[in-house]
């Protein structure tokens, strides 16, 4: 059984790991060629420590260290991921077969009731453990200490591990893959917000005693490249044991494809509202909405907040100056122009997410029946792409509010509020021509639209972003929807680049549009 | 051509796709007030045809005439007159089954809600639960109350049936006739011969996107045999010289054969001799008249042919 599921899974586990493992060189060479001195990295460690910090990534210990400042600064993240990774994969072979009905098929043949559920958690939990082993291993070679190298890959592989037990529970008491991952990450999320709370009322670099009734709190307990402690990975993995041994008392307690938890009926006719197609697409998206909105406040208060220290950090390192501060502007502007910006990037990912749900609907074969109602394809589409019009606008004008709010607080100045808030209202045109090509590519190319837009998007975030870097030409650099939109604070606001971006869009638009109206409906077969 | 009296029109449809053929002189004809059967097995273009019948897609070079209108360019006043329902029927996960009738009814015009309860109700479906959990059945049941539901004129089903149970079929049935009664028009497209025996009056059976047979159901049983089956007296009687009979076999004392309706009266006259004790003779079924279409196909293929 565990074969079985490593060949069903070896390319998914494989991408995970990689990436996991892979984000650790690369932070640490970005943080090498950062705080490259001793000095440098003193100076960090004393401004390290402010509550957007505590709040994110915890309370900053021996960040004097290059091993503390790569647990500061890549420590939550990985061990978010693979507290995500692990439950995707334990539901994937868990709860997402059974509701498929694979389950059912392996268990008519000669298998005990617990043998794929025993072998699937033995499977990733292979994964966790190998994962912090690997991590221990590229540590320990860059060259960090290796007794704190092996404290880092254990913390994360003992967080893993917590998190294997909590997925495995979560696929007992739902009875929908869905259901499982959504439970899992509630579970997740929780121990992160509980564990930000507890930092954030932390003394010094000690966190609060709340952070100690969260998982992630235990393992950021260990301290590695600090005092390396041990004992916090014995509550991980007894965790870890203890919720895999109460799952697997309850499949053998319940039926084939039922979960603990029941399946909530819902309401038997739909609202006024939802029977419109913008409606219907706002109440189709709004968990991603709701979640795309999130990342966007989220981004601009720390943004905010942060932007001024980044800038005084930043401003002497002549790398970071190219990006931020291009001919010698002040390098607080270039950090904020340049935070704006990828608060449009998050838009723009938006616009292309919403925008090709008009693609999933008709791949689906669910826009069929729609279309065969008394609507025109134009009025159709055009209803649901009013959401990805008017949510962007939403998100620049919520960005640009929240950026300048917490920047404006951090400088004793209101009127950042007004200044960033135009900053980011700007960058409306470019995002429209984004999503303009999502549009295009759907009338046009409707089987290649997703993945061509996703690669127009790619493309448009590395010129935006690192073009300068790798000296690409300026033909280049300055003409993508968010490179040629004027960069403010930085820059001078000239109104010509705006209308022509206005007009490409809708141009763009046009195309696509009609184009989807002339065209046969392509389902995917 | 009296383009009125036909809800659907179709002569010489051609569709490809790429370099594809899909529909390659297709004729298809539904009156008004009537309801057409559109057999043919998977793959031969029923579905094709009803999509470009829906402006789904565009046909090329023909005309296509629904309720008298163009359905590519027509769509959107057409679609009031028509309910459709698709052969694969997906919903959104996260909806309920009540929530995706009323959306869909309401794309189409709008929603009569009397008629909707009453069709939940005879076709037994519960509308609070959410589309994940319904079965393909379940799924089915939601685009037919949507159609149902509604006074189109015009009844487009696409393999309604596949995935009802029997008792869900019967309904089914009973609500097709209704239809009727009422004057609407029905193309029910199928592959399950009983279904289509059972409901239609008129037939057309397509065959690699082009029709290969039409008309009323009385006309086409005229191109098949009527197989007899007699129990007679005498066990020592030989059928088989006389004229007109096929395909004997004699079991004891039953005798079964077939006959060309042609030949009925002669034959029947000639079995008087024979003094039958009974007499049980079988119209030809829908599957007849198909496998006689794909016989070759079949049999080339290495299936028997019965």
């Amino acid at each position: 059984m565990v074969r079985f599921i490593l060949r069903r899974n070896w390319l998914r586990l494989l991408i995970w790991a990689v990436v996991l493992v892979g984000m650790i060189p690369l932070v640490y060479e970005s943080q090498r060629a950062a705080f490259p001195t001793e000095a440098d990295r003193e100076a960090y460690a004393s401004i390290a420590n402010t509550p957007s910090v505590a709040a994110l990534t915890g309370t900053p210990y021996a960040a004097d260290t290059l091993g503390g400042i790569l647990v500061l600064k890549i420590w939550m993240t990985l061990a978010v991921t693979l507290a995500f990774a692990t439950s995707f994969l334990v539901t994937r072979n868990g709860r997402a077969d059974e509701e498929d009905g694979r389950t059912e098929l392996l268990r008519s043949n000669v298998l005990g009731r617990h043998a794929y559920t025993v072998a699937n958690y033995l499977v990733v939990g292979g994964f966790d453990i190998l994962v912090g082993a690997a991590i221990t291993a590229v540590a320990a070679a860059m060259p960090l200490p290796f007794d704190g190298s092996l404290v880092l890959g254990a913390s994360l592989a003992g967080l893993g591990l917590f998190f294997l037990g909590v997925s495995a529970a979560c696929g007992q008491l739902t009875s929908t893959s869905r259901g499982a991952n959504g439970l899992a990450a509630v579970v997740i999320g929780t121990a992160f917000v509980v564990r930000a709370i507890g930092d954030l009322d932390g003394t010094g670099t000690t966190p609060g005693w709340i952070s100690g009734l969260s998982p992630i709190g235990w393992a950021q307990q260990m301290r590695a490249f600090g005092e390396n402690r041990w004992w916090p990975l014995a509550p991980l993995v007894g965790g870890a044991i203890t919720l895999c041994a109460i799952a697997v008392r309850i499949e053998a307690r319940r039926d084939l494809g039922a979960g603990v938890l029941p399946d909530r009926p819902g309401p038997s006719a739909a609202g006024r509202f939802m029977m419109t197609p913008f409606g219907l697409a706002l109440r189709l998206q709004r968990a991603s909405i709701a979640g795309w909105f999130a990342a966007v406040v989220v981004m601009a208060l720390l943004y905010g907040s942060v932007a001024s220290a980044m800038a005084n950090l930043l401003g002497s390192n002549p790398v970071f100056a190219a990006v931020f501060g291009p001919n010698g502007s002040s390098a607080t502007k270039g950090v904020i122009a340049l935070l704006v910006m990828l608060n449009a990037i998050v838009a723009s990912a938006f616009v292309v997410e919403s925008a090709l749900q008009v693609r999933v609907e008709e791949a689906s074969g669910r826009a069929e029946p729609q279309l065969a109602g008394s609507i025109s394809r134009i009025q159709w589409a055009g209803g649901r792409l009013l959401l990805p019009i008017i949510g962007s606008a939403l998100m620049l004008v919520v960005g640009g509010v929240v950026m300048g709010s917490a920047y404006g607080a951090s400088q004793n100045d209101a009127a950042q509020v007004w200044a960033l808030l135009c900053a980011s209202v700007i960058y409306w045109p470019g995002v429209l021509v984004t999503a303009g090509v999502t549009v295009f590519m759907i009338g046009v190319v409707p089987r290649l639209a997703p993945s061509l837009s996703w690669a127009f998007f790619a493309a448009v975030v590395i010129i935006s972003v690192f073009g300068e870097l790798f000296s690409l030409p300026t033909l280049i650099t300055g003409n993508t929807p968010l490179t040629a939109t004027p960069r403010l604070p930085v820059g001078q606001f000239t109104m010509p680049p705006i209308l022509v971006l206005t007009a490409v869009a809708a141009v763009l638009w046009a195309i696509g549009l009609v184009r989807f109206a002339r065209r046969d409906l392509a389902q995917d077969a | 051509m009296t383009t009125t009296s036909l809800a659907v029109d179709v002569v010489g449809l051609r569709k490809s796709f790429g370099r594809q053929r899909a529909l390659d002189g297709l004729d298809l004809r539904v009156e008004t007030g009537q309801i057409a059967g559109f057999l043919g097995p998977n793959g031969s273009g029923k579905s094709t045809t009803i999509r470009i019948l829906l402006g789904l897609l565009r046909a090329e070079a023909t005309t296509v005439r629904v309720l008298g209108g163009d359905p590519w360019n027509d769509a959107v006043a057409l679609h009031r007159r028509i309910a459709y329902v698709p052969g694969d029927v997906n919903l959104w996960p996260n909806l309920t089954g009540g929530q995706a009738i009323d959306i869909l009814s309401r794309l189409r015009g709008g929603v009569n809600t009397t008629r909707r309860d009453e069709l939940l109700q005879r076709f037994d479906l519960d509308p609070s639960k959410k589309a994940r959990a319904y079965s393909k059945g379940n799924r089915q049941k939601v685009a037919l109350v949507a159609a149902l539901a509604s006074d189109a004129e015009l009844l487009i089903l696409d393999e309604p049936t596949s995935g009802l149970d029997p008792i869900m079929e019967a309904a089914f049935s009973a609500c097709i006739r209704e239809a009727r009664t009422e004057g609407r028009s029905v193309l029910l497209s199928s592959h399950i011969f009983a279904e289509v025996e059972n409901l239609c009056d008129t037939v057309t059976i397509i065959r690699l996107g082009k029709t290969v047979e039409s008309g009323t159901l009385a006309e086409l049983r005229h191109l098949r045999r009527t197989t007899i089956s007699v129990i007679l007296d005498d066990t020592t009687a030989d059928l088989s010289p006389v004229p007109g009979v096929n395909d004997l076999a004699m079991d004891g004392q039953r005798a079964t054969f077939t006959v060309a309706d042609p030949d009925l009266g002669l034959v029947l006259a000639e079995l008087a001799h024979f003094k039958p004790r009974a007499l049980v003779s079988t119209p030809p079924s829908l599957e007849e008249l198909f496998l006689r279409h794909y016989g070759t196909e079949l049999a080339a293929n290495g299936v028997s042919v019965p």
